[in-house]
């Protein structure tokens, strides 16, 4: 159960990774990088790291998203723009 | 250069997949993980450093410059961001009459909706005691400066929101302002002064029984360090790219 | 004993609403065709179905003092996942989107 787990997660991480890279609307590709952040995040904890686990949801899904959203709206939002 | 590209990206897969057909077998007990430095940290950890937590024993003591120096690269980052011509550059005052009103129009074109204004305001005193709690109970429990400075931080970050600029500015006195800033890498290396006339060792911490109650404050002087600058400059680096240019 | 079974057959039955609406609404944000209709369906993931799979553990568990964690969870869910709803709607209505009808059925 528990490596079907990791696997299933895993695999995710890849899918929503590749999402985030192939985006062209910055604004989307931030969303996808706060699900990436979150997964992850749920893999720390499953391994076993919860502290890293708080962090990654606090700076990875919370306030990098924010900064992330900010700087896009002071330059440009698509990726040609 | 699509040809480029695509052989580049063919060169590091390859040189990932090598790399990772390197890798011992995960859990193979004579991995280098396990060999090396790991095992010693985790059967003597506690017994050497006096500290209840190995997590914060590993980060504070064992591997303190490396932690050290993530507190310098935050602030780092700050004063990269304040460095940029925008962040710092403040609007032309409107003149004549209605410039109050009309400066305060052009800073929130669109007014907070009461309904997110009451949650936030009533989530942050909830949101804080979590950040107080994490730093508090990290001595023990997951958790700890680091994840508190985040929490505390997206807390000043969503107050601001919903209070508007003027009134998170407050939130950080302005006196205190660049000492807040820089409170992380200052008491760093003030403990590690510390530490240096106790111990002979930069950033060392006495182990002996008797200087439990030392230890301890120089730990929690650490991490309520890292907590409070780590939080002023995540809202910082908010306040500074939400500037209006 | 049938106390027992009683609490046991509620949590599951919490747990399998809470799943269900998941799944409604996430059907429903892939399948609704605006912004509007989208957050209407995301916000009954978060309100309805994470607040009762949550308090379903909570009683799954036999509500030990640990649980009170799973039940200010529900709470906070329950609170933030309307505002988040709200907001975002607000922004999309000050944005100038308009609203879905059946008339245009063009992409929205």
């Amino acid at each position: 159960m528990s490596v079907v787990f990791d696997a299933v997660m895993l695999l995710l991480l890849i899918a929503t990774a590749i999402t985030v890279a192939r985006a062209r609307d910055l604004v989307a590709a931030v969303v996808k990088f706060g699900l990436y952040s979150l997964v992850l995040c749920l893999v720390w904890q499953h391994r076993g790291a919860p502290d890293v686990a708080i962090t990654e949801a606090a700076v990875g899904a919370g306030v990098t998203s924010v900064l992330f959203l900010l700087t896009i709206a002071k330059t440009a939002r698509s990726e040609r723009g | 250069m699509r040809t480029f590209a695509l052989a580049l990206v063919l060169v590091v897969a390859a040189t990932m997949v090598i790399g990772i057909a390197g890798l011992p077998p995960h859990g193979d007990p004579d991995g280098p993980v396990h060999t090396h430095v790991g095992a010693r940290y985790l059967e003597q950890g506690v017994a050497e450093t006096g500290l209840r937590n190995l997590v914060t024993a590993v980060l504070l003591v064992y591997r303190g410059f490396d932690t050290f120096l993530e507190v310098v690269v935050i602030f780092t980052a700050l004063v990269a961001v304040l460095a940029l011509p925008s962040a710092t550059r403040q609007p032309p005052p409107p003149r004549g009459e209605g410039a109050a009103a009309s400066r305060r129009e052009a800073d929130d074109a669109v007014p907070v909706s009461p309904v997110v204004f009451l949650v936030v305001r009533l989530l942050a005193p909830f949101i804080a005691v979590f950040a107080l709690a994490s730093l508090y109970r990290g001595h023990v429990t997951p958790g700890g400066g680091f994840q508190s400075a985040a929490i505390i931080g997206a807390m000043m970050i969503a107050l601001g929101l919903v209070f508007g600029r003027e009134h998170a500015a407050r939130l950080v006195p302005h006196g205190a302002k660049a000492w807040l800033q820089a409170l992380g890498p200052l008491v760093f290396a003030a403990v590690a002064f510390v530490g240096w006339r106790l111990t002979g060792a930069f950033l060392g911490f006495p182990a002996d029984e008797a200087a439990y109650a030392l230890r301890e404050a120089m730990v929690v002087v650490l991490e309520v360090a890292i907590a409070v600058g780590g939080a002023v400059i995540l809202a910082q680096l908010f306040m500074a790219l939400d500037a209006p240019s | 004993m049938i106390g027992g079974v009683l609490l046991e057959i509620v949590a599951v039955g919490l747990v399998v609403v809470g799943v269900a609406f998941l799944l409604a609404g996430t059907i429903g944000l892939v399948r609704f065709p605006d912004v509007y209709t989208r957050a209407h369906a995301a916000s009954k993931c978060d309100s309805a179905g994470a607040g009762s799979v949550l308090l379903g553990l909570a009683l799954h568990d036999g509500f030990a003092f640990g649980d009170l964690k799973l039940v200010l969870l529900a709470i906070l869910v329950v609170v933030s996942g309307p505002t988040t709803a709200h907001a975002l709607a607000r922004a999309a209505m000050r944005s100038g989107r308009r609203a879905w009808t059946r008339d245009e059925r063009g992409p929205a």
